[in-house]
């Protein structure tokens, strides 16, 4: 575990810049990627140990009475204490140390995302989910059903609401997901760095359809995607 | 000792004679401590024998034997009670189990449109009653099987504080799971996933009667597990033997203890929330109608004040085999014990205040999901320190990889792999990307499932004292391979395609190998429990018989009695006064008690707690371990709630159901209400406590300690009833939202006829303990008549309100004032009802010797004045 530690320590230093910060993919991959090795270490060295101990100590019939003081029948659990006791807490500090030095570390980009992109360097869409589809609204009133267009590279604001029971919007590839609420509106955003096609999914249940509940998202050069906006007005459309 | 000795429930008595007396048990237990009527051999176990087949058929009479149908269904004895729960629950098991598999054959391939082997709804059902049945009707009453069968051996007790009330919980548990059962009849069950997130729970989106009666099975469920609190609490506080101090009760005891003090509140707000939902389905009210402001975020927040102390509802008894098998298996005693202790208060306690880490993509704000977010990890930590303990308790063991320890050592390893992959979840950043996705389900089944594996290993481990009878060695360890390795082969994929939405079958096709190997592993771990099933039913006829104590390094007391013990448990008073355990024959003898002092009653309230007196009363016959009335109450319920689901906005459903559903509804209520009466009226010894420790309730007795649990819990109810009415009005404006009652006179009035009842209940209480019949009559006719005066005030009240065109439906406003001020009607009738019980036997002459009855009824209703007393202010002048 202490190697595990040490792995952080260097893993940050390393880093020229200590908390993640750029797009929603960029700083969700920095940091499962250092969840995942370091919880893969501890679990291995915490699962190798525990199994080492089992083995080192079973018992067989070639075990003479190592004189240990063994639990008798009908004791009361304060008579006796075990050893190993003095391990206990140093483990045990350690890990709370590596817990919360993991989360504290997460928490400077937790701060970044919540912040997210400025009202003038981004654009803004209103998404409301419905059984079972989604619908997008743009910045000029310009409706579209079933299809999200974005430019690529640029900070993208989605207001997102519902218009019946609660849904959750989410597009897996672009690591953006928020409550769709009836009622309420949640905020969130994200960056697409490459342009092409996404798929918005549904990710809380909300009846028959819910399955099926998914929306195109088409990433587009940005000179594309202004041209493309510019020809749209105060209506709705299916693309 | 002259008490009754009914006969022992093994059937002919081999488990006791055919194994020589090797006199283990007296080797381990020093100085002869155990006596038993004078013979100071140690053997206790031996001598207990004797006595058992020297009493055989004493009274047979009373009490049929195990091998009658009879004897299953009158019942109260805490160990079949225990083996009821367990059966009961591996059979909910099966059916969740057959969910799981028809879930998990769904997801073989991607399923585009019209390629389902189920239909979207029928899919949606699946997979959202395989969590429910799961949850509620496989995992907690699994390890409540094994509570009522060990906890009461393990503290020294004869049996729990109120057998009935205990067999009561039992049947409330099967009437709820047919329910549940039922609802698949009625144009489908229940759809909208486990968590039940509104407003898609309410009929506009899921009009379906199965999803009404889905809904109305878990607050039946919950009914039984307040009852099942209440009385294990009273239980392990005040029934615990000489010397058997919180500080050296044993592991498994101590997580049930938690669990059950979780449970009464977690529940309790679960009840609330369902109470609500119930409403809102059968009558029409519109807490999380679309149109209510904040009604989605106000069900999150219900369901999951009480969801996440589910978590650990559900894993604390794990954790408790964990600890008492660890320590039999290994030879140790658990390293660090006090801070393993503290680690399960200190989770236990932070429970309640971790809710909001569901929610993380909700509308609350950044300051509030930063304070969730510390909670969350502060949660985590001692889980830590439990692990390691459990780990450095193998040092120096000797340790035996005999079925249960293979199954609990599996279930620990499991854990570590659910525990880190749950600090994931605490980073927010990484949680916003994980919800709703495999990843959480991968996670929560690590944990939850790891817990089972515990607790089958526990199945095995009590096998043999439960039954009397060994399981084959073999097949166990046979068992936990294809376990093991089913287990991993269906999760452990999860992780890695953990980009799959939940509940949803159409994924992205690049994901079908690993969902594919999940399926595989899935049917694999059915296969491991046909093993067991085999396993264990033909071991519980044909096995090895067991010793009393099969395990080397066994410490707790049900190891010391015979496999399985006698009805009576002991051959005397249990007693650590010389730091081991011994029986004592010298002890005064135990005056007795009876249970039904806190009847938990219905969906809202209390039942009469005048059984007390009446055993009193009647102690000529004499008083029996068996009680048919627990099983009438909860087929009546059964009925009754059958009848309800057929309710919709008010009124019955129309056409031929709905006469069904109405006779239902007849029937079932009569059938409560006359079993609760005669379930009042019966003769009953329940066990005495306050013989041994019983810390902090040295000095009340079992009936007071289990009112007072039982108000605790209520308190809970109304406060989440009143904080749901808090929480829509905040969502609406405060201020903008104008009382129901534009007169607030017919309030202020019934206050004060409250007040004066609660007065007269008081003076009902003084001229008991005066002995004067009249004076109690007269102050309980007194009560009685001004809370007819309280409900006639109310009825013209309301009756004005409906012609000025409000009612429950109108809007949110008149919703959350019918609702909440009709549930303190409710508690009222409920008081009133058991006035005119107290009134009739008061005229008899009773009460005048013990007044308990009048002071426990008078618990209830200062309660009820008191909640009056914030509803007033509430609702009618804020």
């Amino acid at each position: 575990m202490l190697m595990g530690l040490r792995y952080v320590l260097s893993a940050l230093a390393l880093q020229s810049e200590l908390i993640p910060r750029g797009s929603r993919t960029f700083v969700f991959q920095r940091i499962f990627v250092v969840f995942l090795v370091l919880g893969t270490l501890v679990g291995i060295v915490v699962i190798t140990y525990m199994l080492y101990t089992a083995y080192r100590y079973r018992d067989g019939e070639d075990r003479a009475d190592d004189g240990v003081d063994r639990p008798t029948l009908g004791e009361l659990p304060s008579v006796g204490s075990g050893g190993g006791g003095r391990k206990l807490l140093p483990s045990f500090t350690l890990s709370v140390v590596i817990v919360i030095s993991l989360i504290s570390w997460t928490y400077g980009t937790l701060l970044f995302v919540e912040e997210g992109p400025s009202a003038e360097e981004s654009m803004e869409v209103q998404v409301e989910g419905y059984q079972f589809g989604w619908e997008f609204t743009y910045e000029n009133g310009h409706t579209t059903d079933g299809v999200l267009r974005v430019p690529a590279g640029e900070p993208v604001r989605l207001r997102v609401t519902s218009a019946d029971v609660f849904h959750n919007f989410g597009v897996p590839e672009l690591k953006v997901k928020t409550d769709a609420i009836p009622g309420q509106r949640t905020d969130t955003w994200f960056v697409a760095n490459e342009t092409g096609n996404y798929t918005a999914q549904c990710y809380e249940l909300c009846g028959a359809g819910h399955s099926y509940m998914t929306a195109d998202v088409v990433v587009m050069e940005p000179d594309e995607y202004r041209e493309w906006y510019a020809n749209t007005s105060n209506s709705s459309s299916a693309s | 000792m002259s008490e009754r000795r009914p006969p022992t429930d093994t059937d002919d008595g081999t488990a006791g004679e055919s194994l020589p007396d090797d006199g283990t048990v007296g080797e381990r237990v020093p100085d002869g401590g155990m006596t038993d009527g004078g013979t100071t051999d140690g053997g206790t176990a031996h001598s207990d024998r004797t006595f058992v087949s020297g009493e055989h058929d004493a009274d047979g009479h009373a009490f049929p034997s195990t091998s009658e149908i009879r004897r299953w269904l009158v019942t109260t004895n805490h160990k079949d009670v225990g083996i009821l729960y367990v059966v009961t629950s591996l059979f909910f098991l099966l059916l969740g189990g057959v969910l799981a598999l028809l879930i998990r054959v769904q997801l073989w391939a991607p399923r585009a449109v019209g390629e389902t082997i189920l239909n979207p709804a029928a899919y949606n059902q699946a997979v959202s009653a395989h969590g429910l049945l799961m949850v509620f009707w496989f995992l907690s009453p699994f390890a409540f099987g094994f509570a009522n069968y060990v906890v009461p051996l393990q503290i020294g007790a004869k049996d729990l504080a109120f057998p009935r009330l205990n067999a009561l919980s039992y049947w409330l548990y099967l009437a709820s799971g047919l329910l549940f059962a039922v609802s698949f009849f009625q144009g489908g069950t229940f759809a909208g996933g486990w968590t039940m997130y509104a407003p898609l729970n309410v009929p506009t989106f899921m009009p379906d009667v199965g999803a009404s009666t889905a809904v109305l099975a878990l607050v039946l469920f919950v009914t039984s597990v307040t009852v099942s609190s209440v009385n294990f609490i009273t239980t392990i506080h005040r029934m615990r033997a000489e010397g058997l101090t919180l500080r050296n009760l044993p592991l498994f005891t101590w997580t049930i203890l938690l669990t059950v003090w979780m449970m009464l509140f977690a529940f309790a707000a679960l009840l609330a929330a369902l109470l609500i939902l119930s409403s809102d389905r059968l009558l029409g009210t519109t807490y999380f109608a679309l149109e209510s402001p904040g009604g989605s975020l106000l069900w999150t927040h219900l369901f999951w004040f009480f969801g996440h102390p589910e978590v650990y509802i559900v894993f604390f008894p794990a954790l408790g085999v964990m600890a008492e098998t660890f320590q039999t298996f290994t030879g140790r005693r658990i390293v660090g014990r006090k801070w393993f202790i503290a680690a399960m208060i200190l989770v236990a306690l932070q429970s309640f205040v971790v809710w909001m880490h569901h929610m993380f993509l909700t509308s609350i704000n950044l300051q509030i999901k930063t304070l969730f977010m510390v909670t969350t990890i502060g949660i985590s930590l001692p889980f830590d320190l439990m692990v390691f303990a459990l780990i450095y308790t193998m040092i120096k063991g000797r340790i035996r990889f005999t079925t249960p320890f293979l199954f609990t050592f599996g279930a620990l390893l499991l854990f570590i792999i659910g525990g880190i992959t749950g600090v994931f979840l605490g980073a927010v950043v990484l949680d916003y990307e994980f919800r709703g996705t495999y990843w959480v389900v991968a996670h929560f089944h690590y944990v939850m499932v790891g817990g089972v594996t515990a607790l089958v290993g526990g199945l095995y481990y009590w096998f043999p004292k439960m039954t009397g009878r060994m399981y084959d060695e073999f097949l166990g360890k046979l068992h936990f391979g294809l376990y093991f390795v089913g287990f991993n082969l269906l999760y452990f994929p999860m992780f890695v395609a953990w980009q799959t939405p939940r509940r949803v079958f159409d994924y992205a096709p690049g994901l079908a190998p690993w969902h594919k190997l999940a399926t595989i592993g899935g049917f694999v771990l059915a296969a491991s429990f046909v093993v067991m099933f085999y396993n264990l039913t033909k071991s519980a006829f044909a096995g090895d018989p067991a010793e009393d104590n099969p395990w080397a390094y066994s410490t707790t007391a049900e190891w010391a009695i015979p496999s399985p013990p006698p009805l009576e448990n002991f051959p005397g008073v249990p007693t650590y006064r010389d730091g081991t355990l011994s029986f004592r024959s010298d002890a005064p003898q135990l005056t007795a008690e009876a249970d039904g002092g806190t009847a938990v009653g219905s969906t809202s309230s209390a039942t009469p707690p005048a059984a007390y007196d009446a055993a009193r009363e009647a102690h000529d016959e004499p008083a029996s371990h068996a009680s048919i009335w627990p099983l009438a109450l909860s087929v009546g319920m059964f009925v009754l709630f059958f009848g309800l689901s057929g309710l919709r906005g008010g009124s019955f459903v129309s056409g031929a159901m709905g006469a069904v559903y109405l006779a239902s509804s007849a029937v079932g209520g009569a059938v409560t209400f006359g079993s609760l009466l005669l379930w009042a009226l019966e003769p009953f010894d329940a066990p005495a406590g306050g013989f041994g420790e019983a810390w902090p309730f040295a000095g009340v007795e079992n009936g007071k300690v289990g009112m007072w649990v039982f108000l605790a819990s209520d308190v809970v109810l109304f406060g989440g009833v009143i904080g749901a009415y808090v929480f829509t009005r905040v969502a609406f404006g405060w201020t903008g939202w104008e009382p129901i009652p534009t007169d607030p006179i017919p309030g202020l009035l019934n206050t004060y006829i409250l007040l004066t009842s609660s007065f007269t209940v008081v003076l009902a209480l003084v001229a008991a303990e005066k002995r004067s019949r009249m004076g109690v009559v007269a102050s309980l006719v007194a009560t009685f008549l001004l809370g007819v005066g309280f409900l006639v005030n109310k009825g013209i009240e309301w009756q004005h309100l409906f012609h000025e065109g409000l009612w429950l439906s109108t809007n949110v406003r008149s919703s959350t004032f019918f609702l909440t001020t009709g549930l303190h009607a409710a508690h009222v009738i409920v008081g009133l009802l058991i006035t005119l019980f107290l009134v009739a036997r008061a005229w008899r002459g009773a009460y005048l010797d013990d007044s308990q009855t009048v002071e426990y009824f008078g618990l209830y209703w200062h309660f009820v004045d008191i909640v009056w007393l914030f509803l007033f202010p509430l609702f009618y002048i804020l």
